[in-house]
């Protein structure tokens, strides 16, 4: 007895102990919480955003494109498109090194696009991204020409993130890509110091940045899965920012009531809809997709259900998207007018159909049952079917296996309504299982050859409005990201894309 | 003694290819990960697909695949993750310490706790402390693990800030996992070491033991608790192995850096080599903890030893 009462003691101890340590958050250090670690820091390995959301501070692109989502440059200091758009030549900022002292300059350019389009970007998912790129070519030692196939007008913003961050020859020739995978160099304003994959990454400021010298001393990236464990971290000091997408709508009032965190939201590219299968049931028929439409009040499931942290949108995008007409509004909430469009289709009450969902989406899983219940207003019978994420996205959806109707959740980091518009509606893509339009599919592919942006635009708008007349989809609304913040953290500026460049941040002690 | 360990490696071998082979077969059937890999980036064609798939090795057959990953782990080489093609045998020996650890930190609570509570309930059988020790190990058992995990961070990491609410750094982040698997633990232990305790109380040595006039001491933790340690080394060692399996919930409230974190995101991330290793790991251990068991019988039983 008496020994255990000993081990009993010192365990005491010991907890007193650790706990005097365990000081929080140390100065000029910011801990952040990640949901995901993409397990590569190799810019053609991965599409994940979080990958984005650490990286941006490593690398840096030819352009860069910060939260106000402007073009400016990056490593280029300029560029000008010659030859009809199927050339650009950029002018290479000069003086910029690589974290390893290795001098950033044409080659380092041409290095990084041959190897993404090479055999080694091959074997990855950026590639595809990049394919209007021909080949690039060294002018001399500070300017290069890219050779297009054909134009591309979002290349230029593609240019500011993911597969096109410029990586540092050398260095690859010498550790190879194992090693560059775990210690990744780029001229970023933030070195990797440690990666232990599965648990953090810790970046130190890189003073030589040719932007100026971050103001923090450095960055530590924890890899937290579960919501309630970064928001456990968040509210007990030890993480200073927790990063989307981790906050659940329900945890907003946790945060917000606390003494010294809060939420910051900013709208984000992604954007919800309910799409209808367009080739059977009663969804084929025109009138009844925009009978269910008029029958759903979309604003009031923002309100009640996101906490208002979203926005009603018209077409499938957000109002930050290029191709979102501010002037197009959505089809109004009108039960009266659906319950007559639905007579004229000779929808008898009672009719049933059927919505697929994420199931572990608890948020959506609520704005389906409120969809159901206004349908059930206008006499459709809506069941409520949930499928494993990866299931739903990868065996249902593209194999047009879904109900008349299902959830598809969409964001692109390019804001470009391209990127959603011509995989949603274009004959034959994966996306779209069930439309064929001539109409659409020649609108889709004349878009992507046009330079001029002002006309891009107005037909990306009139592609907006034509999905909206054949009510291709029930659009809902475009969410906010949503960022837990301590107050310590000074001039924090919430990114859309998530990808956040630290280099103004500073905490406060 | 040798006949018996060619025995039991020959059937660890037997059962590490049955198991592999079903989980290999079962997590394929769950969609195709270069879908997941490509998904997010922009357009995406069938071409890009099959380069992804063939970079990954999956344009082959499944036998091809499967004998490809035993051929591997003959010589230790489990694979490279699909997540960024970090070496599965790296992710493994970083998770396997954590896992280890959390396991023995939550097994020792629970048998410094669970032995002389459950003595004491078995000598007062009847009586009230055996009654609190029961009712309290009832209410143990019907806690849900990751309720108690939450309820305990809400409690000592939010409200009193005294603990880490996850990660793995140092003593103090032990504490709540290990006691959140420990009390489960404690409840079902003691019940089992005042079942086996009162059985061995009974026999007619113990009796002799107390006539002969032996201090109660002495008759209860040398001569009946070694008599009860057989059941109660099998069961802890069983249970070990079954704690290896069953921490995943609770190492993913805790973020835990440990073998249940890895292989949940590997199934949602259809990483196949990573959860095949996982797997793979965890039967050999079970396996090999089975085996220390029946050599542990040995050590504390002469008549094992005999035979």
């Amino acid at each position: 007895m008496q020994r255990t009462k000993r081990i009993l003691n010192s365990a005491i101890a010991g907890v007193a102990l650790s706990v005097a340590l365990s000081a929080s958050a140390q100065a000029g250090t910011l801990t952040i919480a990640s949901p995901q670690d993409p397990g590569t820091w190799d810019p053609i390995d991965t599409f994940l955003v979080n990958w984005a959301s650490v990286a941006t501070n490593i690398f840096d692109g030819l352009t860069y494109r910060g939260p106000d989502l402007e073009l400016v440059p990056g490593l280029a200091t300029e560029w000008e498109e010659l030859d009809d758009g199927t050339r650009i030549r950029f002018t290479l900022r000069e003086g910029v090194t690589f974290h390893n002292d290795e001098a950033f300059n044409a080659e380092a350019v041409k290095f990084t696009f041959d190897r993404l389009l090479g055999d080694e970007g091959a074997q990855g998912p950026q590639r595809s991204n990049y394919t209007a790129i021909e080949s690039v070519e060294v002018i001399d030692d500070y300017t290069v020409d890219f050779h297009l196939n054909e134009p591309d007008p979002v290349l230029l913003t593609k240019l500011a993130g993911y597969g096109a961050m410029i990586v540092p020859p050398e260095y690859l020739a010498e550790h190879g890509d194992d090693h560059f995978n775990t210690h990744p160099v780029g001229t970023g304003p933030f070195k990797v110091v440690e990666y232990n994959p599965r648990e953090d990454v810790q970046l130190e400021a890189f003073a030589e940045h040719w932007g100026g010298a971050p103001k923090l001393d450095g960055v530590t990236y924890r890899f937290i899965s579960e919501p309630s464990t970064a928001v456990a971290e968040l509210q007990s000091g030890r993480v200073d920012i927790v990063i989307p997408p981790t906050i659940p709508i329900g945890m907003i009032d946790t945060i917000n009531n606390h003494d010294e965190a809060s939420i910051v939201s900013v709208p984000s590219p992604t954007v919800e809809a309910i799409r209808f299968n367009t080739q059977s049931g009663i969804t084929a028929d025109e009138r009844v997709r925009k009978a269910m439409i008029m029958a759903v009040d979309r604003q009031a499931i923002i309100d009640s259900i996101l906490a208002g942290e979203g926005e009603m949108i018209a077409s499938f995008q957000g109002a930050q998207s290029f191709g979102n007409d501010p002037e197009m509004e959505p089809l109004p909430f009108d039960p009266q007018q659906a319950r007559q469009l639905l007579d004229e289709a000779g929808v008898e009450p009672g009719a049933t159909v059927q919505i697929d969902v994420r199931g572990n989406d608890a948020t959506f899983g609520e704005v389906a049952q409120v969809v159901a219940s206004y349908l059930q207003g206008v006499g459709i019978t809506a069941s409520i079917q949930p499928y494993e994420t990866n299931v739903l996205l990868n065996d249902i959806i593209p194999a047009g296996r879904t109900g008349e109707m299902f959830q598809q959740k969409w964001g692109g980091w390019t804001f470009d309504f391209d990127n959603t518009a011509y995989l949603m509606y274009h004959t034959g893509e994966r996306w779209n299982p069930y439309d064929s339009d001539a109409e659409l599919d020649e609108m889709l592919e004349a878009q992507r050859s046009i330079t001029d942006q002002d006309e891009r635009e107005e037909l990306l708008q009139a592609i907006a409005r034509y999905t909206q007349d054949r009510a291709l989809e029930m659009p809902l609304y475009s969410i906010n990201a949503l960022y837990g913040v301590r107050d310590r953290v000074q001039s924090f500026e919430p990114a859309p894309d998530n990808r956040m460049r630290l280099t103004d941040v500073d905490v406060a002690d | 003694m040798a006949k018996f360990l060619l025995y039991r490696i020959l059937q660890a071998i037997f059962v590490v290819i049955v198991v592999t082979l079903i989980v290999s077969f079962a997590i394929r059937l769950t969609g195709d990960p270069a879908v997941m890999l490509a998904q997010g980036a922009g357009s995406i064609t069938e071409a890009d697909l099959a380069r992804i798939r063939e970079a990954l090795g999956l344009n082959q057959s499944f036998l091809a695949q499967y004998i490809g990953f035993l051929r591997g782990l003959v010589v230790g080489d489990f694979g490279r993750s699909f997540m960024g093609g970090t070496p599965v045998s790296d992710l493994i020996g970083r998770a396997l310490p954590a896992t280890l650890a959390l396991a023995f930190a939550s097994l020792f609570v629970s048998i410094v706790v669970s032995i002389p509570l459950g003595i004491k309930a078995a000598v007062s059988r009847g009586r009230w402390p055996d009654q609190m020790i029961r009712i309290f190990s009832l209410i143990g058992l019907s806690f849900p693990n990751f309720w108690l995990a939450i309820m305990l961070v809400l409690l000592l990491s939010i409200t009193f800030n005294l603990l880490p609410p996850s990660g793995m750094e140092g003593f103090s982040s032990f504490i709540m996992p290990a006691a959140t698997m420990g009390i489960i633990l404690t409840a079902t232990n003691v019940r089992l070491v005042r079942t086996t305790m009162l059985d061995t109380l009974r026999s007619q040595y113990i009796m002799v033991a107390r006539a002969k006039g032996l201090s109660n001491n002495v008759v209860l933790y040398k001569h009946a608790l070694r008599n009860c340690s057989i059941p109660l080394i099998t069961y802890f060692g069983l249970q070990f192995g079954g704690l290896l399996g069953g921490i995943v919930v609770v190492e993913r409230v805790f973020n835990w850096p440990g073998l249940g974190t890895l292989a949940f995101e590997a199934v949602s991330a259809r990483d196949y080599p990573v959860l095949q290793g996982v797997i793979t790991v965890l039967s050999l251990m079970i396996i090999s903890i089975n085996l220390l068991v029946d050599i542990a019988y040995g050590l504390v039983d002469p008549r094992v030893r005999k035979e």
